[in-house]
Formats: C-alpha cells, structure tokens, sequence
C-alpha cells in the first residue's frame, strides 16, 4: 500500500493511489496485452471528471493556479506512467515520460481549447508527441520542426469534441472483449499489425479486418462518427 | 475539387496513436492539411486514446515525482533548437502548384529516372533519416508498369491525377495500397505528381521494385 503525498506551497495534497489499485488491479500486466482494463468497470467513479479537468486546466492557463497543476498531477501523472508501461517502457522511462508530460502541461495550458477536445485526449496528444520524439532521438533523429499552423477540424465534428472522451469511454464499453483488444493493442503495440498479429496469434490478414471490423463497431456504439 | 479518397479508418486510428513510422505520418498529415473531414475523424481516433488514458489503473509514482516537476516550473524552456535549412534541388515544379506545408523540414533532392515518363525524387526526413519518402512525377498519359506494392504505401497527389483499377485520383486525394494490390495506374494529361511513403519490407516487381533497388532497400 502506497499514498503518495504531494507538497504545494503548504498545502498537503494525500495522492490515496492505493484506493484505486485496490480497485484497478486486477488482471495480467504486459508490455502489449491487457487484461486489467479490460475487466474495469468503465462506470467506475472517476476522480475527476472531464469538466473539472477542464477548469483546472484553465485555471493553470489563466492563473498559473499552483493548487490546480497539483490536482491534475494527481490525476494524470499515474494513469500516464501506466500508460507507457503498457506500451513497453520501463518503469523509469515511463516515469520520466510522465512528469515531463506534466511539466509540458504546465507550459502549454493557454493552447487547451475545450471546445476542440476533451483534457484527457489533449494530455494524450501532449505524452503521444513526447514519446515519438524521444523514440526518433534515440534512433539518431535531429528534432522535428513544429508545425506552422494550427488546423482544426470541420464545423460538424467540431461541437462534439468535448465530451467526446467520456462517451468514447462508454463506446468502448459496448464493445466486445475481442474488438476492444485490437482497437487497445493499436496503441499499446509498437508494431500495430504485426504486434497484434504474435500477441493473439492470429494471421495478418484477421487482424486487419478485425481492427476494421471494431472501428465499425465503435463508430455505430457511437452514433454517426467518428 | 472535392477529395474522393481519404485515408482509411486503421491509419488514421495507427497516426492517432502515434504508431505509424515517420515516413506514413508525413504522407498522412500532408492529407490532413488538405481534409477538414479527415482531421474531424482525427479528433475522433484521438478521443480513444483519451478515454484509454482516462481508463488506465494508476501506477504509483515516484515520492519525488510532484517536487521534482514542481521545482522545474519556473524553468525557462529549451531555446528551440536551430534547424539548418533544408537542402533542395530544383524540381522545376508547375507554376500552380505549391509543396505541402509539411514538407517545410525535409532535403528534396533532384529528379532522377525511374523508368520511362516515371522520374522520382529523394526525400529525407532530418528526423527520420531511415523513412522512405518520394516525389514521384510521372509523365502525361503515361501508364505505368504494372507493380505490386510494399507492405504498406500511401499516396497523396499533389498534381493532375491518374486512375487505375481503384478509381480515379486527383489532387488532395490520398491512395492506400498494401501487398495484396496489383494495379497498372495511368497518369492523366497533365501528368501526375505525388508524395508517397512505402515501409515494410517486400520485394517488389516493376518500377517500385526499381525505386527500392535505387534506394538501397
Ligand atoms: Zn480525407
């Protein structure tokens, strides 16, 4: 049993991490397959739902709100580290890959736009361009130019964004255990179709029209999109 | 003109996960710069990695971890680091038309022969110097050698278009191919002139068996 404590400027935030993995952790761990997750309840309470992550996050944007960064560290520094543990990095990298998540969060609050997504998916964005980074560094990359521009998506997709991690929650619910897992292993496997392929031992061409098979799925559970 | 062809469902789930290589990712945000309604289905792919994160267990972290990000707050950023400029050949490229935004960072190098009326042009990704990446330019009205593909291929036309078995192709429009494809493309009048990005390691027959063996592959 662990509780991490968080110090902020006085005031003493318990991080009770040992609650939820009492709830959570159940199930294998691996570096592609999951099975704990599969198992969770998605109706789950969430520490924080999405709209008090937003206003944390704006908060942080607008008032550099130290009390605020703490709440959403407490939040989303441990899914994050579980996150790219469950891609296959090491405990220590994904630690690394967490705060300096974090620390980008902190920096780049003022670009949240809760009317262009939900706080969870522009986290994951954030950690998903850190780790592709690093993985070309490692590989002799020089870094990546930013991008020029900021293009969003069409009017019609657009009014839909922000709640669209907690319904994408309930999607994925809805889903059987076998699609659910391709749709997973797309993002936890380094190499989607292949990994998916040797983590269920199944031939390519299965798993191919089973992830298709899934989208589809997912889009009706969905309604119309995505 | 409208676009017809858009990427397809697994890619843009794979680029929302940040798992396609550097080469497929640059050829797919070149289509996304030029399709409202495939950055709307983006956002949508990207939605599942929010919710995957929303959903995972938490894993403790290290007793310093908040100290340690909270002392680097004040931190003054890394300047950006100073690119040198892209290297570029002289493609002699139509008047009308420009080069995606994406292709700001990446050496172009010059036109080379590829078969006849089929020339191709290096491009090499300073951050991915292993990525296969090509301008292909082929010539008015020519038809192609009829090829087979590498494991994975995507195709955006920059310029005129060409059609084969699959449709009929024109600028904004992305081609996906994998191994089980053989198609003999015809360009159009105008030619045809289009970013593509191959991965996987298959041999190939006809001209993309010429531009693997050009490359080294
Ligand atoms: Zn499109």
């Amino acid at each position: 049993m662990r509780a991490g404590v968080i110090q902020t400027g006085g005031a003493r935030v318990q991080a009770d991490v040992s609650k939820h993995e009492a709830k959570f952790s159940m199930g294998l761990r691996g570096p592609t397959l999951r099975r704990g997750a599969l198992l969770t309840p998605v109706d789950a309470p969430a520490p924080l739902d999405a709209a008090a992550q937003a206003r944390l996050l704006g908060l942080v944007a607008t008032a550099r709100d130290r009390p605020a960064f703490a709440m959403l560290f407490k939040h989303f520094a441990p899914r994050l580290k579980a996150f790219h543990m469950r891609a296959g990095l090491a405990e220590t990298a994904a630690e690394e890959l967490a705060q300096e998540t974090m620390l980008l969060l902190w920096r780049k609050a003022g670009s949240f736009d809760p009317a262009r997504a939900g706080a969870a998916t522009w986290v994951f964005t954030i950690t998903r361009n850190l780790r592709t980074d690093q993985a070309r560094r490692h590989r002799g990359g020089l870094p990546e130019p930013p991008p020029e521009e900021d293009l969003s998506p069409s009017a019609e997709t657009l009014s839909l964004e922000a709640e669209r991690a907690a319904r994408m929650r309930g999607a994925l619910a809805t889903l059987s255990e076998a699609h659910r897992q391709v749709i997973e292993l797309s993002f936890f496997s380094e190499a989607p179709h292949a990994g998916i392929a040797t983590a269920l031992n199944l031939p390519l061409g299965t798993v191919k029209s089973r992830i298709r098979l899934a989208l589809s799925r997912l889009r009706d559970a969905l309604g119309a999109e995505p | 003109m409208s676009i017809q062809h858009h990427l397809s469902d697994d890619t843009l789930l794979r680029h929302a996960a940040g798992r396609l290589g550097a080469g497929l990712a640059l050829v797919t945000a070149a289509h996304l710069h030029g399709c409202a309604h495939c950055r709307g289905r983006l956002a949508a792919f990207e939605a599942v990695g929010g919710a995957l994160l929303e959903m995972e267990a938490p894993a403790a972290m290290a007793p310093s971890a908040f100290s340690n990000v909270l002392a680097r707050l004040e931190e003054r950023p890394a300047p950006p680091p100073v690119l040198r400029a892209p290297r570029r050949a002289a493609l002699n490229l139509p008047p009308e038309m420009t080069l995606p935004p994406v292709l700001a960072g990446c050496d172009i190098g010059r036109w080379l022969w590829l078969g006849r009326g089929v020339r191709y042009s290096r491009v090499r990704l300073p951050w991915a110097p292993d990525a296969n990446v090509m301008l292909l330019r082929v010539a008015a009205s020519r038809a192609v050698v009829s090829h087979a593909h590498a494991a994975q291929e995507l195709t955006q036309i920059l310029h005129g278009g060409y059609s084969d078995s699959t449709g009929q192709y024109g600028p904004g429009d992305i081609a996906e191919h994998d191994e089980t494809v053989l198609h003999q493309p015809r360009a159009d009048e105008e030619g045809c002139i289009c970013l593509a990005a191959l991965e996987g390691g298959l041999r190939l027959d006809g001209w993309m068996g010429r531009v693997q063996h050009r490359l080294g592959l």
